[in-house]
């Protein structure tokens, strides 16, 4: 069993190998020079202005999450249709009291505000 | 009686929570919440209460197929429904208090609370893999919002995100174990699971994987050492009443799923044996959770920290009841029942007492913060003098008999466990120093000039649970008798 492996292993030896090899080369044979421009995270373009932290509107998060909460509804909506008449009596129950348990998170979900954009 | 007695706990809860939703979407005076939630949980409770004392006349034959094949309605799910929901219900109650006093009254807590509690009794229930799953992820989803309820401070969100990142590692840790367990088995439901490992009918290899996998995972959730980097930083960052739940309702589901699973699926002779298997490995994480905990509580300046750290103890000297179980399995699942019914109600004593001595938005968090407030306010600092010594084991409270019970079983299982319980004696020795040094500062000690002294909350709703749970502590610890039977006739089912 093992040596069924070995050639993984073998090409996971080199994988490693070559990154380090690549790395102390370049420590030791690269020239170094450091200058303030150097040390900055990007020496490219303009200097940062701002705060790091950016507020983002909790409503984008909101929308994103409702709209997860009734995608699923939609996909086991699919399946019951489906088996409808298979399912029979008992899955209608079962779908109804389902879609009743969203309802009232929606409600709610309205009645907080979540679905207005501005207020 | 119908089956669906024992089941209407559960089912209460959820169709209370879709209630409560609806009273806080459209009721705009929020007074009610607490003690609508309160009484839900309560009612719950009590209607489990009403199964355990009646379960004999329960007719469990005629259930339906698929409500029995996922969740057990036994008398140690029942019992674990009553601890659960009491521990929330308390911690409702102290909420309206806490967030009132603080300006953080919202709703969602209360939503929040019932549902965690649903998914910690669903736990309790939880026969097959899969119901252990999506109860152990309602319970831990409502439990990581609470703590980051406060959700302008910079602590509660690091403590929330903490919690959360090493709550989903773990859980895949267990989910791993789980689907190695279904790889090397072919069943989901645990009692499946034991025959099979059992028949010998599966590679050793992968169960003893397994088992260690669903250890690790459980580890986390009641926070033994070293799994427990998360514990101070979560209960310090939540808000107080958050704490409170997730110590006592959290911690007790996951014992529950820890003693079912440890008992029902690795119950033969290999994997429960004192030299292979997971007795040796519990006894090492109870040992080293025991000592760790209260070392680490010693150099606390913060209460709510200390209180922290003396949970991921209290986690040790329950899980020391755990390891008993292999040999004497009746004496010892009972110890660990009433180990968490006792620190249930003696958690929320002391934690309900750190609460009543803030007021106004200022809490009371550090030891320097009490100083000299039991002496202007003994009434209130009663409580705390009280639950700290249940926490200590000072006789005559509930924590003297728990930690008697959890240590009597491990001398009665023999061997390598005498040892384990020496160390659980020393070691709640150790904690005796934090513990004192409380009421050290509550009545011996003088604020720093200038500091400003703690004052109490006017609050009906904190002192009403300060009631209820000195109330159990005190008749926990002077009639254990009752409550130990409750304990054995729940623990009865794991005999074998």
């Amino acid at each position: 069993m093992f040596a069924e492996y070995l050639p993984v292993f073998l090409l996971l030896l080199v994988a490693v190998g070559v990154a380090i090899f690549m790395f102390t080369m370049a420590s030791l044979a690269g020239p170094k020079n450091m200058t303030p421009e150097k040390a900055i995270p990007y020496e490219a373009g303009s200097n940062t202005t701002g705060a790091r932290h950016i507020r983002l509107s909790i409503k984008f998060y909101l929308t994103a999450i409702l709209f997860v909460v009734f995608d699923i509804e939609a996909v086991f909506l699919y399946p019951w249709a489906a088996m409808f008449r298979r399912l029979g009596w008992q899955g209608l129950i079962e779908m109804v009291l389902f879609l009743a348990v969203l309802g009232v998170t929606l409600v709610y979900a309205w009645r907080k505000g979540a679905l207005e954009w501005e207020k | 009686m119908s089956v669906w007695m024992l089941v209407s706990p559960l089912l209460m809860l959820g169709l209370g929570g879709l209630l409560v939703m609806l009273v806080d979407a459209f009721v705009d005076e929020k007074a009610e919440l607490p003690i609508l939630t309160a009484i839900l949980l309560a009612v719950a409770g009590g209607v489990a209460a009403a199964g355990i004392v009646n379960y004999d006349n329960v007719a469990l034959a005629g259930a339906p197929e698929y409500l029995t094949r996922y969740l057990a309605f036994d008398r140690f799910a029942l019992f674990f429904d009553v601890v659960v929901c009491g521990g929330a219900a308390l911690s409702a109650l102290l909420a309206g208090g806490y967030l009132r006093e603080h300006d953080l009254e919202r709703g969602e807590f209360y939503i929040l609370i019932i549902y965690a509690a649903l998914g910690a009794m669903v736990l309790g229930h939880a026969i097959d893999l899969l119901t252990i799953f999506i109860g152990l992820e309602t319970m831990s989803l409502g439990a990581y919002a609470m703590v980051a309820f406060r959700r302008t401070s910079a602590r509660a969100v690091e403590g929330a995100v903490k919690y959360f990142l090493l709550g989903s590692f773990a859980a895949a840790i267990l989910l791993f174990g789980s689907a190695l367990l279904y790889g090397a088995t072919g069943h989901t439901d645990l009692a499946g699971i034991g025959e099979a490992i059992e028949g010998g009918n599966a590679s050793i290899k992968l169960v003893l994987m397994a088992m260690f996998m669903m250890i690790v995972g459980l580890a986390f959730k009641v926070s033994a050492v070293p799994f427990h980097m998360w514990t101070p930083d979560a209960y310090e960052g939540a808000v107080t009443p958050a704490t409170t739940f997730m110590s006592v309702a959290v911690k007790s589901a996951a014992f529950a799923v820890m003693v079912r699973v440890l008992l029902t699926v690795f119950g033969d002779d290999l994997s429960a044996s004192a030299a292979s298997g997971w007795p040796p490995v519990i006894a090492g994480l109870a040992a080293i959770t025991m000592v760790y905990g209260n070392l680490a509580a010693i150099g606390q300046s913060s209460v709510k920290r200390m209180l922290a750290y003396s949970s991921v103890a209290h986690a040790g000297y329950a899980m020391v009841g755990v390891v008993a179980a292999f040999r004497v399995e009746e004496i010892a699942v009972s110890s660990v029942l009433f180990y968490l019914m006792a620190y249930t109600v003696g958690n929320v004593l002391t934690f309900g007492a750190l609460i009543w001595f803030g007021s106004n938005g200022r809490e009371a968090v550090s030891y320097e913060d009490l100083a000299g407030a039991g002496r202007r306010h003994p009434l209130v600092a009663l409580p705390f003098v009280i639950g700290v010594l249940t926490l200590m084991g000072f006789p005559p409270t509930a924590g003297f008999f728990a930690k008697y019970y959890v240590f009597n079983a491990a001398v009665q299982a023999g061997g390598g466990m005498i040892w384990l319980a020496i160390i659980g004696v020393l070691s709640s020795a150790v904690g005796a120093y934090y513990y004192l040094r409380v009421i050290v500062f509550l009545f011996m000690k003088e604020p720093q000039p200038g500091a400003p002294i703690a004052i109490p909350m006017r609050s009906g709703y904190v002192a009403f649970v300060m009631i209820i749970a000195g109330y159990f502590v005190m008749k926990m610890g002077i009639t254990p008798g009752p409550y130990l039977d409750l304990a054995m006739s729940a623990a009865e089912q794991f005999v074998s």
